[in-house]
């Protein structure tokens, strides 16, 4: 459509009476036209034909957008300057179309609707004078509301309103236009508004941003080819910095980043990322990183278990059949092109939580992951948990938004829409099962040994009342919900209570724990311990005394998924050397969760 | 105008390429190790304490709570429970579990971005890998907190003695620990100074011992 702008250009439409008006309502146009053109109608001519008369309207400018057989518009500002104004062109347009043996009239008008109109309303003045062959309706420049006004509005293309504006006593354009827009927008909707626009000789839709006069994009060769993901992730982000300077010179923001990949061999993988205006720099990088990712290893999939493929990027569709293991031939080329710019209003978000990573801060740990890699960075996110290693997750600097998104969220891609971001190195990778819901403490009464107190055992104070009630605690129905902080903030009856361990061992260290007469402690299905512990050795150290001990805290695991359940029981202990120690007895062998000190 | 500039300057210093920190920048600590530390930790200085432990994240938390970036490095079994809890904000906490052969170079990068980095050698650092990042933290005005020896610390903090309460023979749970810390160093510092402080308290923050309760009770009956 040519009416764009909010003074739309002008238009001149030809219009040849009778034609079978197809794809316009027919009362619209034909209804008004009928009274038309003697001789030139009893032709008929058939809708092929109307090709003749739009090959004559190119003549005078190539650029002829057939409206629908029997009428079509051109641009008339070019075409009326060269001729001599817009009446002698209409004139020579006249001549020309009737030289071919088809009457016609013409409209100019600011925009196609008014254009239109006035190219039906141009027979009437003349409609006696049989020997014309054409009729020209010219309204003047800036009078298109005024011309449209006394029309009826059932000229409006939109069968809903044509029926209900009579209903409620609007019966001409003029009325309509006359309403104060906001209130039309509020009543009407958007065919309201654009009716409403219309009928004030205004065009379609409010002044589009312009499209971008330079080109924003930006891009880098690699000579010689790049067969590492690190230093094409690294070049993407400042390439993405410039790309960001540059549209930020324009005020503009741009929906999505299209990155394109360049290989060797001429192959292209290009992918289309969400960005909103919102992406930082590095995060652009982080995009290209995976992207590179996804087509790097397209059969990534059968590695882990459940748990841990949930981290992993999706593979695209259309990635499978590439079946390499490197980049063929290197990468030669990045480029990332904005797409679907928009003005930007200036919504810079924090997306990294509460602290806002400065730029300072971003520089320095993005130098380090160039040095070693992407999953080397992390910031810790709280998750859920009993133990002390399961209450953190440990994500990547720079993903999304660094709280882990939910799968389905926060889209990332329009093919990998929440993907979960590749290389998360998350210590509760493996916790992140459908919900952990607890038995704890189901044996917690007879636990107890030599009678003491047990004064503030943590299975008591944690509120853990669902003793052996599966489903009572925990959300079992959210899968890979990892890193959810909400997640954190729930009751995790049994958790270690605090004070918190400052030595959290990613992997649990091997002990062995005795008791006096030197044979390992042992716990009973029922919670009961075989012996106090007297004595221990971590990790093949040597054996220190226990001066004071406490537990067993039983706690059953996931018992529903049989990969990742588990059955422990943890004590604290205290050793001769005054370190104390988190340490869980499982399957009858005894680990070092953690160390307080 | 260095005393004005001193005075002026706000706790956390401003950071510019080209800018030397001025003598007087410190970085705040928590006010149960003002005793310890008075002032706070002076910026461009290695402080180091002698194991890895939560006294290494107590000297840390002060200026975490202060807004301080922070960055632990070569420190897998780092605690975030525990950070949180004696007072560093986990939100501004970067992790480099494993930062490789290459730790120095990485060291020099974050001391860059951060003001505080925690850091856990790998191996023993080699004199000019010292001199290199003391370099590196008198130009950009950081301080490192090293759970270790090194040779050249501004401060040397042990915990030469420590008690857990709450805890018995089969029953109770660990509440808290009284611990006995020494520092000394250079400048100063110079003069060996002790406290006793929780280290963790009942709420898992670090406090500081009533001279009383120091001085005899048995710590088990506190719990």
């Amino acid at each position: 459509m040519t009416a764009a702008g909010d003074l739309p250009e002008r238009v001149l439409v030809v219009r040849c009476p009778g034609w079978p008006a197809v794809g316009r309502e027919p009362e619209t146009v034909g209804g008004e036209a009928a009274p038309g053109s003697g001789e030139v109608r009893d032709t008929g001519p058939q809708a092929p034909e109307f090709g003749q008369v739009v090959s004559v309207v190119e003549g005078f400018c190539p650029r002829v957008e057939v409206l629908h057989p029997g009428a079509c518009a051109i641009g008339a500002r070019g075409p009326a300057r060269y001729f001599g104004g817009e009446g002698a062109l209409a004139a020579k347009i006249i001549e020309a179309v009737a030289s071919g043996g088809f009457a016609c009239q013409v409209g100019i008008a600011d925009g196609l609707f008014a254009a239109f109109l006035a190219a039906e309303h141009a027979q009437r003045p003349r409609d006696t004078r049989r020997a014309q062959p054409g009729a020209v309706m010219r309204v003047p420049p800036g009078r298109t509301r005024a011309f449209l006004a006394p029309l009826p509005v059932s000229v409006l293309d939109s069968p809903d309103l044509t029926d209900l504006l009579p209903r409620l006593g609007i019966r001409t354009l003029g009325e309509f236009a006359s309403l104060p827009a906001a209130e039309v927008a509020n009543r009407f909707g958007t065919p309201g508004v654009v009716a409403h626009r219309l009928a004030r000789g205004l065009g379609r839709r409010p002044l589009a941003p312009r499209p971008p006069s330079a080109d924003l994009s930006v891009g880098q060769e690699f000579d010689p080819p790049v067969r590492l993901a690190e230093p094409v992730v690294f070049a993407a982000k400042a390439l993405a910095e410039r790309m960001h300077n540059g549209l930020a010179a324009s005020g503009l923001a741009c929906v999505r980043v299209q990155v394109q990949v360049v290989c060797g061999n001429g192959q292209e993988i290009t992918r289309l990322w969400r960005h909103d205006g919102l992406l930082s720099a590095l995060a652009v990088a982080e995009r290209v990183r995976w992207q590179l990712a996804s087509c790097q290893a397209p059969q990534a999939a059968p590695t882990a278990d459940g748990n841990q493929t949930a981290v992993q990027i999706p593979v695209p569709m259309g990635a499978g059949e590439r079946t390499t293991d490197d980049y063929p031939g290197g990468i030669t080329m990045l480029s990332l092109i904005p797409d679907q710019l928009v003005r930007d209003h200036g919504q810079q978000l924090g997306l990294w939580g509460d602290a806002v990573v400065s730029d300072r801060v971003a520089r320095a740990a993005v130098r380090v992951q160039a040095m070693l890699g992407h999953g080397a960075v992390t910031r810790p996110v709280p998750a859920g948990g009993r133990s002390p290693a399961e209450q953190v997750t440990l994500v990547p600097l720079g993903d999304t938004n660094d709280r882990v998104p939910s799968p389905g969220g926060a889209g990332n891609s329009d093919r990998t829409s929440g993907a979960g971001n590749p290389g998360r190195t998350g210590r509760t990778a493996g916790a992140g099962g459908p919900g952990r819901t607890g038995r704890t403490g189901g044996a917690a009464g007879q636990g107890r040994t030599g009678g003491a107190a047990g004064q503030g055992r943590p299975g008591r104070t944690g509120g853990a009342a669902g003793q052996g009630r599966p489903g009572r605690t925990g959300d079992p129905g959210r899968p890979g919900g990892m890193g959810d902080p909400d997640r954190a903030a729930r009751p995790w009856p049994g958790r270690i209570p605090a004070p918190f361990p400052a030595t959290v061992y990613p992997a649990p260290l091997p002990a062995r724990i005795a008791d006096e007469s030197g044979v390992t402690v042992a716990v009973s299905g029922r919670g009961l311990v075989s012996a106090p512990p007297a004595r221990m050795s971590a990790d093949g150290a040597p054996w220190l005394a226990v001066t004071a001990w406490t537990g067993p805290w039983p706690v059953t695991e996931r018992w529903w998924h049989p990969r990742t359940a588990r059955r422990r029981a943890r004590f604290q202990l205290v050793t001769e050397d005054g370190a104390a120690w988190l340490v869980a007895v499982q399957d009858g062998g005894w680990l070092i969760e953690a160390r307080y000190d | 105008m260095g005393a004005e500039t001193a005075s002026l300057t706000s706790l956390l210093p401003r950071r510019h390429d080209e800018d030397v920190v001025p003598d007087g920048a410190r970085l705040p600590v928590l006010p149960a190790l003002r005793g310890l530390l008075p002032g706070g930790l002076q910026c461009g200085t290695v402080v180091a304490v002698g194991h890895w432990g939560l006294l290494c994240l107590a000297v840390a938390a002060g200026a975490s709570a202060a807004g301080a970036w922070c960055a632990a490095v070569g420190l897998p079994q780092l605690g975030v429970a525990a950070a949180a809890a004696a007072g560093l904000d986990p939100g501004r906490l970067l992790l480099i579990p494993d930062p490789g052969a290459g730790w120095p170079q990485v060291v020099a990068s974050l001391i860059d971005g951060c003001e505080l980095v925690l850091l856990r050698p790998p191996g023993q650092p080699s004199a000019q890998v010292r001199t290199r990042l003391a370099a590196t933290l008198r130009r950009r005005g950081g301080v490192l907190v090293v759970a270790g020896g090194w040779d050249g610390a501004q401060a040397r903090l042990l915990v030469v003695r420590q008690e857990w309460a709450g805890i018995g023979t089969g029953h109770g749970r660990l509440r808290a620990r009284r611990v006995q810390v020494t520092v000394d160093g250079r400048g100063a510092a110079a003069r060996l100074r002790t406290e006793w402080l929780w280290l963790p308290g009942p709420d898992g923050s670090v406090g500081a011992v009533d001279q009383i309760t120091a001085s005899g009770q048995d710590m088990r009956d506190t719990g």
